[in-house]
């Protein structure tokens, strides 16, 4: 055997593999445990979503982006309705900004925990995964009382929110909120003093903040690298411009940032500590009123239909900003609706990550970034049943050949 | 006629002994799981669960994959359940004579221990999956790592009995027949107790348990080793591994604390064995709690290197501490005797 | 332990009563059908599963007597889930298409739609009359 067919040799993870949560197809080019090249296929988990909220009035799309991720559905129907308001001028109520607010911080602290218990299993520590995942479980019940449901919450619609909150639910909150204050330094004292997980986590998955401003990596990911970045604090929406928000870095706990799996850890876990803070805060601040700007979903209906332009809706989702495009021209369906979710921006980072590490740290550092995979297929070609690869020069001349049609 | 009686009782006693490891490790892996759960805050699986896996195993398909060396592949799993039971006949179980107890020491034991982990790594060279040949390298490895610190366990005590004038030291009955913790003073009892901190943590490599279980690793190698096997093949190896785990507790037992109730409790023939059986299976089992239930539930997975470096300098200079102090016990001993 | 923090946190819950709810049964019967008639004849009691929240979204009611055939809930529906039988004027709802948003409920002038506690809803044949509310 010649020594180049000996080594390197290639080892195919995906699409569907333990260590992954939801489908993309890795190969690695190995030198015996160390990785030497990574590439990766996303696009296994396309399911047209952006072509059946063309078919649909922004009614019935607010509850498709919903299903856009299971985690962060609160994101992306607060960016899809941010944008259909900015285009079609509808003045949301301040108290429903702040319900806004509230439910997309629930949404963070539970998204973040359950990070949290993804990587101890990705780690071989199952035991931290049911603890993460049983602490979990409150801010659930929370959010199932606020919203009537677990996941897929519907609790934004474009004008507004559809539940208010009222002053029984402020208790079960606050119960919430202090549980977590108090759990906050035990799970700080789980993950970041066992030596074990310092072994695995310390120097691992390295992205310089070079590397992460290169490839615009967005949210913990790019905090974690050092990158001082969050919506909250650069473009404020719902009730963040009347708090106090700034973005977590890992040198305010620990002192340096070395952008490593650790650094995103201790990012994470900072954060629910922070939504606790800004919950608590949206409670006491809350003002009474209105909570939609239209509580005629029929009335709502014609207003959304006669609405021309364009306008793009941007949130901090627990794993970085996402993005809602949308064109409108006086129709039923928008014209155009196009979705960005986070993990799209945060996908190139795993290359610099990757190389050089060994085959145990493929699944912390895949996980690392808090992929969303479902979120982020948008587009698959698929041409007489082979799939082909487009490049930015293909993209750039689909591009074009698209507005001259649109120009006809 | 005497070597023929013999013959006779030693088959028999293998099949009994033999069918005992089954059940026996398997209700094991049973109690780990449940006390796993429990440590998780989950229920878990009832005791019965190994069993009935088995069973659904046993029903299975065995596939043997287009690329895999069929008859070395369907051959590992036989070689690991068989070895692993032989290790079973040379162990003494409670006050019960070991059937082949008279004609191998610890040092056969220790050779023994290997082949089961050597069968895997066999078989998992010959399943033919990248996955598997990554977990057979990483196998060989822990078990280059995981050998020496062993082997100063065993050499350890073995030496100190002999030592103190105990004839045929290597021989589990004489292990098992003089406690060790008698003989020493107090430095002997500190190196005692570092040497038994070195077999526990071997022992989770031994069966490939978390944190050194990198070459099943779920998560990395979706099971490395075992990934393409399945069926009646993975049966006989999740039986050789609860056979191992009961071997393993046996193991510390016998060496570590070997005290029966009949020694303490003046009971009649028939019942001081059963009771010193059950005694064993407790003792067994709580050795499997520390050092396999509560390990592997309290700490993550570590790297291959990482393994390597834990057994080669941190558990071998413990166990050569652990040595020094036996050593330097036994000369004061003397010193002692002389003056 | 200073190095290992999980476990004095391990072995206190190895005392405490496990979190998890343990419907139907505390152990999964060999057959969870042959379970449920069991429990029908009376042999075998049923763990409840965990109380859903207030205003929980689960199965839709219909009320066919108040319903004027207005078609708004159509309108609205994310998941074409709601027919209008145009002979009867009345609407039929396929549950297995629905997504459990609740727009429709909202929209209803005439109050005829409403969210159950029911979520029970798994079945084999996704026409079955389980599924189809009218």
């Amino acid at each position: 055997m010649s020594e180049e067919k000996k080594s390197p040799y290639i080892i195919p993870i995906g699409p569907t593999h333990p260590a992954l949560k939801e489908p993309v197809m890795f190969t690695f080019r190995m030198d015996g445990e160390v990785i030497r090249d990574v590439d990766f296929a996303p696009g296994q988990t396309h399911r047209g979503i952006e072509w059946m909220g063309m078919r649909r009035n922004p009614v019935q799309i607010v509850h498709l982006t919903d299903r856009i991720c299971g985690i962060c559905g609160v994101s992306h129907t607060l960016a899809f309705s941010r944008a259909v308001e900015q285009v079609a001028g509808i003045e949301v109520p301040e108290r429903a900004d702040y319900i806004r607010t509230i439910i997309a911080e629930f949404e963070r602290i539970q998204s973040h925990l359950l990070w949290a218990g993804v990587a101890a299993h990705e780690l071989g520590f199952d035991s931290l995964l049911h603890l993460t995942w049983r602490v979990r479980e409150q801010s659930m019940d929370v959010i199932e009382n606020l919203t009537g449901n677990r996941v897929n919450y519907a609790l934004v619609q474009v004008g507004g929110v559809r539940r208010d909150i009222v002053p029984e639910q402020h208790r079960i909150i606050e119960d919430c909120l202090s549980t977590y204050e108090g759990l906050l330094g035990k799970l700080l004292d789980l993950f970041l003093h066992d030596k074990t997980i310092a072994m695995r986590c310390r120097n691992v998955g390295l992205l310089s903040k070079d590397d992460a401003l290169k490839l615009c990596t967005v949210g913990p990911t790019a905090r974690a690298s050092g990158v001082n970045v969050d919506l909250r604090q650069d473009y404020p929406y719902c009730a963040y411009g009347d708090l106090d928000v700034r973005a977590i870095l890992p040198d305010q706990h620990l002192g340096e940032t070395r952008g490593d799996v650790y650094d995103r850890i201790v990012v994470r876990l900072l954060e629910v500590g922070q939504s606790c803070g800004i919950v608590r805060q949206c409670l006491s601040e809350m003002p009474s009123g209105e909570i939609t700007a239209e509580p005629k979903l029929a009335k709502l209906l014609a207003i959304c239909k006669k609405a021309r332009g364009e306008a793009i809706g941007r949130v901090e989702a627990p794993r970085g900003e996402c993005f809602h495009y949308v064109v409108m021209e006086g129709k039923e369906a928008p014209t155009a609706w196009k979705v960005k979710a986070s993990s799209y921006s945060n996908l190139m980072s795993w290359i610099p990550m990757l190389r050089g590490e060994q085959i145990a740290d493929i699944p912390i550092v895949v996980a690392s970034i808090d992929p969303c995979l479902s979120c982020t297929d948008r587009v698959a070609v698929v041409r007489s049943g082979s799939r082909s690869i487009l490049t930015k020069d293909d993209l750039h001349r689909l591009s074009v050949e698209k507005t001259r049609r649109l120009q006809q | 006629m005497t070597l023929v009686t013999t013959i006779g009782e030693i088959i028999l006693w293998t099949v009994i002994v033999s069918l005992f490891g089954l059940i026996a490790g398997l209700f094991l892996l049973g109690i780990d799981r449940k006390l796993a759960a429990h440590m998780q805050a989950r229920i878990g699986p009832p005791l019965r669960q190994p069993f009935i896996d088995i069973r659904k195993l046993l029903v299975k398909e065995n596939i043997v994959p287009e690329n895999a060396i069929p008859w070395l592949f369907n051959m590992a799993p036989v070689i690991a359940l068989v070895s692993s039971l032989v290790i079973l006949l040379y162990i003494p179980l409670g006050s019960l004579i070991s059937p082949l107890g008279m004609y191998g020491d610890l040092i056969l034991v220790m050779y023994l221990l290997t082949i089961p982990a050597l069968a895997m790594v066999a078989g998992g060279f010959a399943s033919g999956s990248p996955y598997a040949t990554v977990g057979a390298q990483r196998e060989m490895v822990t078990m280059i790592g995981y050998e020496f610190p062993l082997a100063i366990v065993v050499i350890g005590i073995a030496w100190r009995l002999w030592a103190a004038g105990v004839a045929h030291p290597f021989l589990l009955s004489s292990i098992a027949g003089n406690p060790v913790w008698g003989i020493v003073g107090p430095l002997g009892i500190a190196g005692l107790i570092l040497l038994l901190i070195v077999l526990a943590v071997v022992t989770p490599a031994e069966l490939s348990r978390i944190p050194f279980d990198t070459q099943e690793a779920e998560t990395e190698l979706a099971g490395g080793l075992l990934v393409e096997y399945s069926g009646r093949n993975l049966a006989l190896f999740s039986l050789s591994t609860a056979v191992k785990t009961l071997v393993m507790g046996a193991l510390a037992v016998a060496i570590f604390f070997p005290w029966n109730l009949s020694s303490f409790v003046a009971l009649p023939a028939g019942v001081a064995q059963v009771a010193d059986l059950l005694f064993f299976l407790a003792k067994v089992v709580l050795v499997m709690f520390i050092t396999v239930t509560l390990v592997r539930v309290g700490m993550a997975r570590f790297r291959i290197n990482q393994v390597v470096t834990v057994y080669w300098v941190y558990f071998a200079l413990i166990g050569l501490a652990g040595l020094l102090l036996l050593m330097a016990d036994s000369a004061l001993g003397t010193v002692a005797g002389v003056l | 332990m200073a190095l290992l923090p999980m476990f004095p946190e391990l072995l206190k819950q190895l005392f405490r009563t496990p979190a998890t709810n343990m419907f139907p049964a505390k152990y999964l019967p060999p057959s969870v059908t042959g379970f449920l008639k069991k429990v029908g004849a009376g042999q075998a009691t049923l763990v409840p599963p965990v109380q859903t929240p207030p205003k929980f979204r689960g199965k839709i009611e219909y009320q066919r007597d108040g319903c004027i055939g207005c078609s708004l809930c159509v309108k609205v529906c994310p998941s074409n889930a709601i027919e209008l039988l145009e002979e009867t004027k009345r609407i039929r709802i396929w549950v297995d298409q629905c997504i459990f948003c609740s727009q429709c409920t909202d929209i209803c002038p005439k109050g005829g739609l409403r969210m159950t506690d029911a979520f029970l809803l798994a079945d084999e044949d996704r026409y079955s009359e389980n599924l189809i509310v009218e």
